[in-house]
């Protein structure tokens, strides 16, 4: 018997609740999670984008103190990259709307500063977000499913409820410091290095901003992992579903898309054939050459637009509808944040991407509920 | 919480519970006594739903249960206070120490930060887990994982502590430590201890009380005293020496006996005597020239009486059964 053994002992003191309890769950996963050197790799990787946007708040902010945004405007106008990427000169030269001389330095600052965080939070993050839960959802359930460590959990006072919470707030935790964090330091960097800290009251709104639509990005996405990873005991299974899902509907988006862009495209040939009193398809006949096809001017993308659409759309510099965004949780997403952001609050686009995520996280709490406590009801 | 452990620690009413078509429990009725009771039965008998329904992990269809006065289904958060659970099955959370896994089982009983480490501690030294308690659970032998897993049951020092087969893999010495450890907790410490084997010899050695369950229904249930007692009663003597001639020094008393084989050899079986009859006992030993190691009401063991029981429940449902239907279960009696 070792020295210290003081033999059994009675103990009875004051219990910690359930708040707790989902604390202690979700401290203990992600202390697990974090052992991952892959998970570690992941998450130091995706602040770098970080770093490439901050180039832009430095550009801009540089700009303005030195009183040169008329040019960088002009420039950018001209189509020139001016932070080495190109973003900064697109947002910019959509914020200026080449107007040179109405230039407001507040408006176009938060317009500015709100399309980046809005750029930065959708483009890679959601991505990178995609990829990091992917890495560690699958197994947060699946694994106390094969493990039968469930039933270290429901033998004790831990109800369904606490269990789902613990586990979600580990995911939180780590999408919340590749999505909010690094947006918020952004912010925070742009105060720091604009002329002015009274910057920070002119654009006081946006880190609560970023907050929400973080929230947004991070709710459905953490409890749709969660339900995958509950309906199997093959964390792998859960895996390939959680990268299908997001892969197929994305694939399933573009093709009703482009699909769209084709018809619009027939319908505007089929215009100008009747404004020029040809039939659509026939064979031109008459002297000289066809007469061309001449698009309205705003309905005609620019190539950065051509080429990155969905950029664009993330930026805000394209407000144009996207009707089929609730297909996709990715678009879906999008849509929601750049409401959040106050860039396209139409309700036509936020509602049905809205009614998307809503059916995916309440889809998704109603599997997590019925699958957690399954093995234990035999 | 003295008020619920004043309670009866378990009281279960007809209770039925049914999977689909397949009533697993067929309305038992059982009452857990402080003390050590053990619950026996062959595979596929409805112990584990059993244990489940105390821990309102499923719902009953009709019955009632009440553990320390508490609905397990409506307040399975309170009883499960009041609970520690070994289960059969292998739990454990790949990655955490043995140390940390009693820890995190702490904390999720409720236990503090600071409380639940010393705690944990505290009872793994208890249990004799030694340095094998920093490694992963994962990598663990079989019986320092028990170990594990019992000092995470009992690290919130329930009043009530249900175990599922606590010494399997375990070799002989861990066994002893094992049901020694049940014991003191029971007689020193005021716990109830409600254990699920199919080790008779265990549930002899340690138990108070014994259940039988037989195709969800309690066939037996009663102290392992009474129900080891043989139909008429009988003392068993061993000893050294001429065992034969002191069979007839006690005819010469008044006091019938055989001579038999026991376990560990030669024995006699007395009629039992009565309280002033015992003097003349040892007179016969005497007179014989026989040195009495034992002399004890015989008992019968428990195997037997579980055997016997089960196939009087075989005999029971083949009756109940139309002729010709299959006769599921026989197996448990070859």
């Amino acid at each position: 018997m070792p020295l210290h053994d003081v033999g059994y002992r009675a103990w009875n003191s004051q219990r910690c609740g359930p708040t707790a309890t989902v604390w202690v769950i979700a401290v203990t996963g992600f202390r697990l999670a974090w052992e991952s050197r892959w998970l570690r790799r992941m998450v130091f990787f995706a602040w770098s984008p970080a770093l490439i946007f901050a180039a832009s708040f430095f550009a801009f902010e540089q700009a303005v103190d030195e009183g040169r945004l008329m040019s960088l405007g002009e420039a950018a106008e001209r189509g020139k990259n001016l932070d080495g990427v190109g973003m900064l000169g697109t947002v910019l030269a959509d914020a200026l709307g080449g107007d040179p001389d109405s230039v407001d330095i507040e408006s176009t600052r938060r317009l500015v500063w709100t399309r980046l965080l809005l750029a930065f939070m959708r483009a890679p993050q959601a991505l990178l977000l995609a990829a990091v839960v992917g890495l560690v959802a699958p197994t947060l359930i699946s694994r106390d499913l094969r493990a039968k460590a469930w039933l270290v959990y429901f033998t004790r006072p831990v109800g369904r409820r606490e269990y789902i919470l613990g586990k979600a707030v580990i995911l939180l935790l780590l999408v919340l410091a590749i999505t909010m964090l690094p947006a918020l330091a952004l912010w925070l960097m742009g105060v720091l290095v604009s002329p002015s800290l009274a910057v920070a009251l002119e654009t006081w709104d946006l880190p609560l901003r970023v907050m929400v639509a973080s929230l947004a990005l991070a709710i459905p996405t953490v409890l749709l992992a969660l339900a995958y990873s509950s309906l199997t005991a093959e964390s792998r299974i859960a895996s390939f579903a959680w990268f299908a899902t997001w892969v197929a509907l994305w694939i399933a988006h573009g093709a009703l898309t482009t699909a769209d862009l084709v018809a619009s495209i027939r319908a505007e040939e089929q215009a100008a054939a009747v404004a020029t009193g040809a039939e659509v398809g026939e064979v031109w006949a008459g002297e000289g050459s066809p007469p061309q096809f001449q698009r309205r001017p705003e309905a005609r993308p620019s190539p950065f637009r051509r080429q990155f659409r969905w950029l664009a759309r993330a930026t805000g510099i394209d407000t144009s509808l996207d009707r089929w965004a609730w297909v996709s949780p990715y678009h879906s997403l999008g849509v929601m944040q750049a409401a959040i952001f106050g860039i396209d609050r139409r309700i036509r686009s936020w509602g049905p991407p809205a009614v998307t995520l809503l059916v995916i996280t309440a889809g998704s709490l109603v599997v997590l509920a019925w699958r957690v406590t399954a093995p234990a009801r035999g | 919480m003295t008020a619920a452990v004043d309670a009866i620690p378990v009281q279960l009413t007809d209770v039925v519970k049914r999977y689909g078509r397949r009533t697993v429990l067929a309305g038992v009725s059982l009452e857990v006594q402080p003390g050590i009771t053990g619950l026996v039965g062959p595979n596929g008998a409805g112990k584990s739903t059993l244990v489940r329904s105390m821990l309102g992990l499923v719902r009953l269809a009709e019955g009632e249960a009440r553990v320390f006065g508490h609905d397990p289904y409506r307040q399975p958060r309170r009883v499960r206070e009041l609970v520690g659970v070994v289960p059969e099955d292998e739990c454990s959370i790949p990655g955490l120490s043995g140390v940390e896994m009693v820890r995190y089982a702490a904390r999720l009983s409720g236990l503090p930060a600071t409380e639940a480490l010393r705690r944990a501690h505290e009872v793994l030294d208890w249990c004799d887990a030694g340095q094998e308690r920093y490694r992963p659970v994962e990598t663990l032998s079989v019986g320092t994982r028990q170990k594990v897993s019992f000092a995470a049951a009992i690290v919130h020092d329930p009043p009530m502590i249900i175990l599922d087969e606590p010494t399997n893999g375990l070799d002989p010495i861990e066994r002893r430590a094992m049901l020694g450890r049940l014991t003191t907790l029971a007689r020193n410490h005021g716990k109830t201890i409600f254990v699920s084997t199919h080790v008779l010899p265990d549930v002899q050695a340690i138990c108070d009380r014994v259940i039988v369950l037989a195709r969800g229904q309690v066939r037996l249930a009663g102290s392992i005293a009474d129900l080891t007692r043989p139909p008429s009663p009988v003392h068993h003597l061993t000893g050294t020496g001429p065992l034969d001639r002191l069979v007839s020094e006690l005819a010469a008393r008044g006091l019938p006996a055989t001579l038999a084989t026991g376990e560990t050899g030669p024995l006699l079986a007395v009629a039992s005597p009565q309280p002033e009859q015992v003097a003349a006992v040892w007179a016969a030993a005497a007179s014989a020239g026989v040195a009495i190691r034992s002399f004890a009401p015989a008992r019968r063991p428990l195997e037997q009486v579980f055997l016997e029981t089960l196939r009087q429940a075989e005999l029971e449902t083949n009756v109940d059964r139309p002729f010709g239907s299959q006769s599921g279960g026989a197996h448990a009696l070859a």
